[in-house]
C-alpha cells in the first residue's frame, strides 16, 4: 500500500486530534464527583474507614436512583491524616479538582476549623460532622452541618435529667479541652435556665490515670445526677471503673462518648444503667433502622455516628443538586437551606440559614451493655 | 479522715507505678550514664504482649504473664544491641536521640499492628477490692504495691548480696576499673537493658487493668516516672521509689484539696523545686556531675 501525501496529512490531523475528541467524549459522559476528606492513616483511621463506607452506600443508592443531574456520582477521597495539617493539605489537592461539585469534611471541629478558612475562599459547599456550634456562626456559608451542635446535647441532657429522670442536683464533669469546656458551658447555661445550676462543676485534664479525687468531690457534693462530657474512652472507662467502686452509684446522663462502642467495652458493667446522648440511634426513626440494615449487612458491623453522618451528606447533597437543577456553589447552597423534613439516618434535617441540619438528639440508655433508644428530644429555636 | 486514707491508699498505689518505671529509668542511667526515654514504651509493648497471649490467643494468664516478661526480656537485647550498642562509645546526646527515636518506632510498630483502639486486660484477682472501713482498696492497686515493696528487698539482696550484683554495681561506678578486674562489661550492660525492660514490661502488665492497654500509656506514665527519679535522685534505687511514691501521692492530695484539672502540674511544680533547691534529689548525686 503506498502513502500518498494527502494520507499521510490526514494521519498528522487525525493524531493531533484524537485526544481532543476521546477528551470531549469523556467530557459528554463525565462523572458527578464529590470530594472527601477522611482519616485513612493516623488515630482516627478506623473510624475513617467507617466514614468512607457510609458515604460509598450513599452514593451506591443515589447511583441507583439515577445519579445527580443524569449522571453517575463519583467520590474522591483524600488522607487528612487525623490532623490539622494533614486535612488542609487534603482540601486543597480536592480543590484544584475544578470538576469536584461539594465536599465533605471531617467529624472533627478542630480539622474543620482549620479548613475552613480555604472554604471559604473555594466558595463551593462543604458537608462537616463537627459539634463546636461556633462552626456555623463564624460567618462561613459554605458549610453544611450533619450533626446536632454541642448546644443542643447540652439542652438535652438537662432536659432529660431535669424533666424525664425529675432530679435537681447536678455534678457537671468535663474535658478541660475545647469541646468539653464547650459542653460543659452549655450544660450548665441549659441547667441554670430550669432553675437547677450545678452543685458541682469539675474539669479535669485528658489522659487523667486517675479519678478518685474527683469521685470523692461528686460525693461529698451532695449530687444526685451527673452530666458529662468526655473526650477520651479510656478516661471514661478509668472514671466510670472508680465512680462505682467508690460507690457512686447516681443517675448519669453523658455526651455521645459514653455510648461509644470503645467505651462499653473498656467500662463494662460500669457503665450499665447510664444514659447518653447520641446522634444516631438505630431504633430512632424508619430511615434510622433502614440505614443500620444496609450498613450492617454491607461493612459486618454495627453502624454508628461516623458512618451515619457521611451517609447522610451525599444523600443530601445530590437531592440537593439535583433539587437545583445545577452543580453552580450558590444554587446547591440555597438548595441545601430550604431543604426541610428530609428523613435521614441521623435524623430528620430541616437546615436554617446557619447551615445546621438537626436541631435536636436521641436519649439511649444502657441496658446491661445493649444502647436502647428512648426518646429524641427537639427544639425548635 | 476517710478522704484522706482513700487519698493517701490511691497516691501509694499510682506513685507504686512511677517507681516501677522509674526503676528501669534510673538502673540504665546507672549503667551507661544515659536516660532510656523509650522506658515507657516497654510497659506499653509488654501489656499489648498480655492481650495477645492472655486475650486473643487466650492462654492461661501466668503463662501469658512468663511469656511476655520474657518478650520483654529478648526486646532489652534488641534494645541494647540496636540502639545503645552502636552508639557506645559516643556522647550521651547521640544514645538520649536514639532512644526517643526508639521511642517512637515501638509506640508506631504497635499502632501499625494493633490498631488505635484501647483494649481491656483482666486483673489477676476475680474481686475488684475490699472495702476495709471507709476505705476502698482495688485489688490492683494492692498488687502494684506488694510488687514495689517486694522489689525493694529484691533489689537491695540482688545489688548487694549476689556477685553478679555486685558487676553490675561496679560497671555502673567505672567501667574502665571493672574492665580490667576481669568484668565483662558490654554483658554487663546487656543484662542492665534485660532487666529495665522487664521492670518496664512488669509495670506495664500490673497497671493495664486499671489503666487499659492503649499505645499512650507508656509515654503518660514514663513522663511522671522520669519526674520521679530526679526527685528520688538520679541513679538512686531507693530514690526512684521514694520519689514515686511521693509524686503518686503529692499529686492526688494536690488534686483533691487545690485543682484537678492542675493535677499534673503539681508533679512538675515539685520537679522544678527539687531542680532549683536540691538538683540532686532525695538520695542522688548531682544531675549536673552525672551529666
Amino acid at each position: 500500500m503506498k502513502l500518498t501525501r494527502r494520507d499521510f496529512a490526514a494521519g498528522i490531523v487525525a493524531g493531533l486530534a484524537a485526544p481532543h475528541v476521546i477528551t470531549g467524549a469523556r467530557a459528554q459522559g463525565a462523572t458527578i464527583k464529590i470530594g472527601m476528606c477522611a482519616p485513612v492513616t493516623g488515630p482516627a483511621a478506623e473510624s475513617g474507614r467507617y466514614a468512607i463506607q457510609g458515604a460509598k452506600l450513599a452514593l451506591e443508592a443515589v447511583n441507583k436512583a439515577g445519579g445527580i443531574l443524569g449522571k453517575q456520582a463519583e467520590l474522591i477521597v483524600e488522607d487528612d491524616q487525623t490532623t490539622n495539617p494533614g486535612i488542609v493539605l487534603a482540601f486543597s489537592k480536592l480543590a484544584a479538582q475544578s470538576d469536584i461539585v461539594g465536599f465533605l469534611g471531617s467529624i472533627r471541629s478542630t480539622q474543620v476549623h482549620a479548613m475552613a478558612p480555604d472554604v471559604l475562599k473555594l466558595g463551593k459547599p462543604v458537608m462537616i460532622g463537627g459539634t463546636d456550634p461556633n462552626l456555623t456562626h463564624m460567618g462561613n456559608q459554605w458549610l453544611f452541618r450533619f450533626r446536632p451542635n454541642d448546644s443542643y446535647s447540652g439542652r438535652v441532657i438537662a432536659e432529660y435529667g431535669v424533666n424525664t429522670l425529675g432530679k435537681k442536683k447536678w455534678a457537671v464533669l468535663h474535658s478541660t479541652d475545647a469541646f468539653g469546656t464547650a459542653g460543659g458551658k452549655a450544660l450548665t447555661a441549659a441547667l441554670e435556665k430550669l432553675g437547677s445550676p450545678p452543685v458541682l462543676d469539675q474539669g479535669y485534664a485528658n489522659q487523667s490515670q486517675d479519678f478518685t479525687p474527683v469521685v470523692l468531690a461528686i460525693k461529698q457534693s451532695g449530687a444526685d445526677i451527673l452530666g458529662s462530657y468526655f473526650t477520651f474512652e479510656n478516661d471514661l472507662g478509668i472514671f466510670a471503673r472508680q465512680l462505682r467502686q467508690l460507690g457512686v452509684n447516681i443517675p448519669w446522663v453523658g455526651s455521645p462518648s459514653i455510648v461509644n462502642i470503645t467505651a462499653l467495652k473498656l467500662a463494662g458493667p460500669a457503665l450499665y444503667n447510664t444514659y447518653g446522648v447520641a446522634d444516631y440511634a438505630e431504633d430512632s426513626s424508619e430511615a434510622s433502622k433502614a440505614f443500620g440494615k444496609l450498613y450492617r449487612d454491607a461493612v459486618k458491623v454495627a453502624p454508628d455516628n461516623q458512618s451515619s453522618w457521611p451517609y447522610d451528606a451525599v444523600t443530601v447533597l445530590a437531592a440537593a443538586i439535583n433539587k437545583a437543577g445545577s452543580t453552580e456553589p450558590a444554587k446547591i447552597r440555597e438548595a441545601i437551606l430550604s431543604i426541610k423534613k428530609f428523613p435521614g439516618a441521623e435524623g430528620e434535617y430541616n437546615f436554617d440559614q446557619n447551615g445546621d441540619g438537626l436541631h435536636g438528639y436521641n436519649i439511649v440508655k444502657n441496658d446491661k451493655g445493649n444502647i436502647v433508644f428512648d426518646k429524641h428530644i427537639e427544639f425548635n429555636d | 479522715m476517710d478522704l484522706v486514707l482513700q487519698l493517701l491508699f490511691t497516691g501509694i498505689g499510682i506513685g507504686a507505678v512511677y517507681a516501677l518505671v522509674a526503676l528501669g529509668f534510673v538502673l540504665i542511667f546507672r549503667a551507661t550514664n544515659v536516660v532510656n526515654f523509650a522506658q515507657g514504651e516497654f510497659s506499653m509493648v509488654a501489656a499489648y504482649l498480655m492481650v495477645v497471649f492472655s486475650v486473643d490467643l487466650g492462654w492461661p494468664y501466668w503463662l501469658s504473664f512468663l511469656l511476655a516478661l520474657g518478650g520483654m526480656a529478648l526486646l532489652g537485647v534488641i534494645f541494647n544491641l540496636g540502639v545503645y550498642y552502636p552508639l557506645r562509645h559516643r556522647t550521651f546526646l547521640p544514645v538520649i536521640i536514639a532512644t526517643i527515636g526508639a521511642s517512637i518506632l515501638l509506640a508506631n510498630s504497635v499502632l501499625a499492628i494493633y490498631g488505635p483502639q484501647p483494649q481491656v486486660l483482666q486483673g489477676w484477682f476475680d474481686t475488684p477490692g475490699i472495702q476495709l472501713g471507709p476505705v476502698y482498696l482495688d485489688s490492683q492497686y494492692l498488687l502494684i504495691i506488694a510488687v514495689t515493696i517486694a522489689l525493694v528487698f529484691f533489689n537491695y539482696w540482688f545489688f548487694e548480696k549476689t556477685l553478679l550484683g555486685k558487676k553490675l554495681q561496679a560497671t555502673s561506678q567505672d567501667k574502665e576499673m571493672a574492665s580490667l578486674l576481669g568484668i565483662s562489661v558490654s554483658t554487663m550492660i546487656m543484662i542492665t537493658f534485660i532487666y529495665s525492660a522487664v521492670l518496664g514490661g512488669l509495670a506495664g502488665i500490673l497497671v493495664a487493668p486499671v489503666l487499659f492497654v492503649s499505645i499512650q500509656m507508656g509515654s503518660t506514665i514514663a513522663l511522671k516516672a522520669f519526674a520521679a527519679t530526679i526527685i528520688g535522685g538520679f541513679g538512686d534505687v531507693a530514690g526512684a521509689i521514694i520519689g514515686g511514691l511521693a509524686l503518686g501521692v503529692i499529686e492526688t492530695f494536690g488534686a483533691a484539696y487545690i485543682s484537678v484539672p492542675y493535677k499534673d502540674g503539681f508533679a512538675f511544680l515539685v520537679l522544678v523545686a527539687f531542680l532549683i533547691f536540691r538538683p540532686q534529689g532525695i538520695f542522688g548525686e548531682r544531675v549536673a556531675e552525672k551529666a
